[in-house]
């Protein structure tokens, strides 16, 4: 089994960029005037597209284009009135772009030191055949280049920082992947897109403390749009002697270490396996295109109409297909997700020579799966393939024993289809890591989406002429720039000894400001303050506490009290409740009404004496226990005892000190 | 091919740096430095530092700012100031070309020509004007489209490089004689790529030049740009290829998509057909009638009118190209001048199409303008604004007055359709009564007998039912092919 932990990142020479696309807060979409909400239940009309690709700018068929194209995908739109217009239908051109939205761009420029804005923004098209943008390009425009945010003393460039379209929400996809079915509502809604420079980060820490500041700064500068479903993340990993990686879809930053060491491990394996293939003298041309039918091997009876099951030979490949190259995943497994995605045979209608093994990954899945009585769709070959068809398989591919082979059932043309991809990935072995984009899976593994896209996919939106932007106004724009996240980090680590997980969440949550208003205006402790605001208000409002009724002056005066002794802090949340439900409410009144008082240390004393002796008289328990320590039982009983007795005026930490010195005096004497 | 490769070559080699495209100041500062497109530069301002390849900057766009393809692909605008340094440290000419595929030609497949008159399939970008050009040669398009390889022998040709809106009446003329010539070469049918705007016009005016048409002439465009993935072009030239090659139909027909999904395009009268729509995939209506037939997204074709003209003897087909076009449309407003026909008249027209309000009508103020050009012996021929249904001027007084002042009725012709017709006419027979018999004679399919009911479906989108159907998605998809597969 692979071990994730024992991954060193910088000896790897590990290096990561992340994208971040965050939706912005605008009154209309990018490029016409629909509303940007979300639509739900039965669409008002459906249609459905085709899409080929166009050349570049510069003249090039992009090499992701013409693999997307070979997927062949039918894509169906689910619209809506209140949401779409003819726009998004892509059957007009767009209208002029929201101002309104460009300059946010610029403005998030600013936040995050970009020093190269742009003077005169030029919309581009970035082609996208999957049928998410129903143009089959995305419309974007670059609005500043070089710009960074600090990391542990160093300065972490960000490259770009981009205005987009959004694109479609995919529903669902039929007819083994190849009718894939969108939403319209979010395609046009505008974004923007952060890129940071994949040579300033070696280690997953740093990427993810980079995309939380960038987060932090769209939620600081109100640029950012909030909900659900706002923000997506891509990363991008290489190691030394690997190649730039794209995985899209991060959900949850606090995944970033295991999905970064999943990567690293994929990629160290992969580039192991090109030199095991050199030194097994492999050479490319070795993989031939010649797909053998083996239907015959099979009893007819396994095979639907129509069908048929080739192999492939793979020469020098036997024994390679099955290396883990992520936990409980071989490489083998790695080719068949290619060849699934793009030709459409089912990966469980594909098997590689390697899955003859008892122990192959699949395998040990499906019979985990069985145990587990899950639905699953059992792979066509691993019963079929016993050790003696497997011999008589490799006799009619004549292999040799260092060679591998897969299998493949389905109409011809697409296994064909499969098995021409098998071959090209195969032969990409060769040379290491290939660059694609992947998926993330919901184990933390990926799995190939397409080829990794180029800049040929991008050129100038002839519909749209270069918009010069007003320098002056840009410039002003600076003005809106405050605290960013890393400076109220540094502020509240020295001023106040509050760590970057409580300036997170404050900042998240927007009330590091009022915290800070608490601790300066009014001067109260910071600890307290946050504590208040961050955790005993959310657990108010969790109860359906309608904590907005509470001014910042009435929050600095519940506070206050607990600090000058009046009461104890462990009673600031039901006062709260108490001024909520009244904010008229005096504080004295609330105290009165809750019973709250002031506990004397001689009351206190007189307490507990009197817990004391009826424990030791009618229970018969012993302060000490058998060793000479203090039992703990009779603490916890006094402890309790007290603590009904005051109605909760006095913190149970500080009564259970109070009997535990009290406790301690009376052993010793 | 080689020769010119070498000759490009060449040109690099003498490191000719033109600052296309930019103007003024900026253009001189870059002559002088020896900078130009294709050129890449580091262009230095303040902080900031810019870097990327020179792009030509277009026409109408404002002075003074640099185009620069950065490395991400992206372009940028930057405004360059006098402080502003730019130093070129490389050069990287783009070349736009389509790959090429060879394609030998397959004795079972019909031959069909595609001519290209500006509508295209394939194009590519101007830098001069940041707009579309289409990119015409056989191999480009086959590259772009390579479905039609397997459905007929496609020989492309360029006959003109013409946005619709600069057609004239001459080029239909030329068009109608290149098509013959396809024909008398052996072609089983002939697609003429044609800008939409205006494709029902050259549509039209084929229609009565080609006499007793034995193959089908096919006009097609692409009414979303062809330099987008998602194009309607490539899916309305394969169903044209198909018409063309197979089709049991001889007639004049514009081949478009039916609705704005890529399931099925329309063939279209090219007499009763008309834009509707300045930019929908479906624009393309046939009006006051069902249209001839339709195509499916696996190139079925259906026949929907029982009139359908059937391919006959190529060696029967002539072309009567004479025409006339001196003529204009006027467009009937209330409150319109008759000095606008008086000057129509003043300048010497030869025919006037005027689009009369309802039935046909045109104001009382106009009577004076309509009896000069009686008197001139300039015909005039009614055509109804609504679009949809016949003239009539005998209904109300202003109609029998119109009549009596010598205009006449264009029944149920579209307007785009009697103008070319007007044209044709008039190349014929400048006799008054000659052009009225001529006019009001069905020569191919322009009037009709008859409406019938469904020719007037202008949805409002309330109709019971329009709501289920508007959710419907095609029974009837195209079948998957796998081009990547068929190599093998």
């Amino acid at each position: 089994m692979l071990d994730l932990t024992k991954i060193d990142f910088k000896k790897m020479g590990f290096r990561a960029g992340i994208e971040v696309h965050h939706q912005i807060n605008t009154k209309r979409k990018l490029f016409c005037h629909c509303k940007p909400v979300l639509s739900h239940g039965e669409p008002d009309y459906r249609f459905e597209r085709y899409f080929r690709p166009v050349l570049g700018e510069m003249g090039d068929f992009d090499e992701g284009m013409l693999i997307e194209y070979e997927k062949g995908y039918r894509v169906i739109y689910h619209a809506y009135e209140d949401s779409v217009c003819v726009y998004e239908q892509d059957e007009q051109p767009p209208f002029w772009p929201d101002n309104e939205a460009i300059y946010l761009g610029f403005e998030l420029a600013h936040w995050l030191n970009f020093s190269a804005l742009v003077d005169e923004v030029v919309v581009s098209r970035k082609q996208y055949l999957d049928g998410s943008i129903t143009t089959g390009f995305q419309r974007t425009m670059i609005v500043a280049r070089d710009g960074w945010v600090p990391i542990r003393g160093k300065k972490l460039r960000i490259s770009n920082l981009t205005v987009e379209e959004d694109s479609a929400r995919k529903i669902k996809t039929e007819n083994f992947g190849r009718t894939v079915y969108y939403n319209l509502d979010r395609l046009g809604m505008p974004l923007v897109e952060v890129i940071t420079d994949h040579n300033d980060c070696d280690n997953p820490q740093d990427l993810q403390r980079a995309a939380e500041y960038i987060g932090l700064t769209l939620r600081l500068s109100g640029i950012g749009k909030r909900g659900l479903g706002v923000v997506r993340q891509d990363v991008n990993i290489s190691i030394r002697g690997g190649h730039r990686v794209e995985l899209k879809g991060v959900q949850d930053l606090s995944t970033f270490v295991d999905l970064a060491a999943r990567e690293v491990a994929r990629q160290d394996m992969l580039i192991k396996i090109a030199a095991m293939l050199k030194e097994r003298i492999f050479k490319k041309k070795e993989l031939e295109h010649t797909y053998i039918d083996l239907t015959d091997k099979f009893a007819e009876k396994n095979i639907p109409k129509n069908s048929v099951i080739m192999g492939i030979r793979l020469p020098k490949f036997g024994n390679l297909l099955g290396l883990e190259i992520q936990p409980s995943k071989d490489f083998g497994q790695d080719i068949i997700e290619k060849a699934e995605l793009i030709s459409g045979i089912p990966r469980s209608n594909l098997f590689h020579s390697d899955e003859i093994y008892k122990k192959a990954f699949r395998k040990l899945r499906e019979k985990t799966l069985r145990k587990r009585k899950e639905q699953f769709q059992e792979n066509i070959f691993f019963p079929l393939v016993t050790d003696k068809l497997d011999k008589d398989i490799r006799k009619t591919l004549k292999l040799k024993k260092e060679d591998g082979y897969f299998l493949a059932l389905g109409p011809q043309t697409w296994v064909v289809h499969a098995m021409k991809k098998i071959i090209e990935r195969a032969k990409m072995a060769l040379d290491g890591v290939p660059l694609e984009t992947r998926r993330f899976l919901p184990d933390n593994n990926s799995e190939f989406l397409r080829v990794i896209h180029g800049q040929d996919r991008l050129y100038p939106d002839t519909d749209t002429p270069p918009i010069d932007m007003d320098i002056q106004k840009i410039e002003e724009l600076k003005k809106k720039v405050q605290k960013r996240p890393w400076e109220w980090e540094t502020e509240f680590k020295e001023k106040y000894d509050l760590d970057y997980l409580k300036v997170k969440a404050m900042i998240r949550h927007e009330t590091i400001t009022t915290v800070q208003d608490l601790i300066e205006k009014f001067k109260l402790n910071p600890k307290k303050c946050y504590c208040f605001i961050e955790e005993i208000l959310l657990a108010l409002r969790r109860e359906g506490f309608d904590t907005s009724k509470l001014t910042i002056e009435r929050t600095a005066e519940i506070i206050k009290g607990a600090e000058d002794g009046v009461y104890d802090f462990n009673q600031v949340s039901n006062i709260a409740k108490t001024i909520i439900n009244d904010p008229q409410k005096s504080l004295k009144q609330a105290l009165s009404d809750l019973k709250i008082r002031k506990i004397s240390d001689t009351e206190l004393q007189k307490l507990f004496a009197e817990a004391l002796s009826q424990l030791t008289k009618f229970k018969d328990e012993k302060i000490a226990a058998k060793d000479g320590s203090i039992n703990n039982r009779i603490a916890d009983k006094i402890t309790g005892t007290i603590m009904r007795r005051t109605n909760g005026s006095i913190s149970g930490k500080t009564v259970y000190d109070f009997v535990l010195e009290k406790l301690e005096g009376k052993i010793s004497s | 091919m080689v020769k010119k490769n070498s000759e490009t070559k060449k040109e690099e080699q003498k490191v000719v740096r033109e600052p296309t495209g930019y103007r003024g100041k900026l253009r001189t500062r870059l002559e002088k430095e020896g900078i130009g497109v294709w050129s890449q530069v580091r262009v230095k301002k303040g902080d900031a530092l810019y870097e990327g390849v020179i792009l030509p900057r277009s026409q109408h766009t404002t002075e003074g700012y640099l185009v620069l393809k950065v490395d991400t692909g992206y372009n940028i605008g930057v405004k360059i100031t006098e402080d502003t340094t730019i130093e070129e440290y490389g050069y990287k000419e783009g070349k736009y070309k389509l790959p090429d595929i060879s394609v030998t030609f397959k004795d079972h497949l019909p031959n069909v020509t595609l001519l290209g008159t500006g509508g295209t399939v394939a194009s590519r970008l101007d830098y001069r004007t940041g707009a579309v050009l289409p990119a015409f040669t056989p191999e480009e398009l086959f590259s772009a489209v390579p479905e039609l390889i397997d459905i007929c022998n496609l020989t492309p040709k360029k006959i003109y490089s013409l946005l619709s809106e600069n057609f004239k009446p001459e080029f239909w003329v030329k068009t109608a004689e290149a098509v013959m010539k396809e024909f008398k070469s052996g072609a089983d049918g002939v697609i003429i790529g044609h800008g939409t705007d205006t494709m029902s016009y050259t549509g039209s005016a084929l229609s009565f030049m080609f006499q007793n048409l034995a193959a089908p002439v096919v006009l097609v465009g692409s009414q979303r740009s062809s330099d987008r993935p998602s194009s309607d072009g490539p899916l309305n030239i394969i169903n044209a290829s198909h018409i063309a090659g197979y089709a049991d139909m001889a007639e004049v027909v514009l081949c478009m998509h039916g609705g704005t999904s890529d399931s099925y395009n329309l063939i279209h009268r090219g007499t009763r057909v008309r834009k509707m729509h300045s930019s929908r995939r479906d624009a393309f209506r046939t009006i006051s009638d069902i249209p001839l037939g339709v195509i499916d997204a696996n190139q079925k074709v259906t026949f929907l009118k029982d009139d359908v003209k059937r391919r006959g003897d190529i060696a029967d087909t002539w072309i009567d190209t004479k025409i006339d076009p001196k003529v204009t449309i006027l467009y009937f407003y209330p409150g319109m001048n008759p000095d606008t026909l008086d000057a129509i008249i003043d300048k010497d027209y030869h025919g006037v199409v005027f689009v009369g309000t309802g039935l046909g009508h045109v104001n009382t103020d106009m009577y004076p303008a309509l009896s000069r050009a009686q008197e001139e012996e300039i015909p005039i021929c009614i055509v109804v604004e609504p679009l949809y249904g016949f003239t009539n001027l005998r209904v109300y007084e202003t109609g029998r007055d119109m009549l009596a002042k010598g205009v006449f009725e264009g029944a149920n012709m579209l307007p785009s359709t009697a103008y070319a017709k007007m044209i044709w006419t008039l190349g014929h027979t400048r006799d008054v009564k000659e052009v009225e018999k001529i006019m009001t004679t069905n020569i191919a399919g322009e009037i009709t007998n008859k409406e019938m009911n469904k020719g007037y479906m202008l949805m409002q989108g309330v109709e019971p039912g329009l709501d289920e159907l508007l959710k419907k998605i095609n029974p009837n998809p195209r079948e998957h092919t796998w081009p990547g597969s068929k190599e093998k």
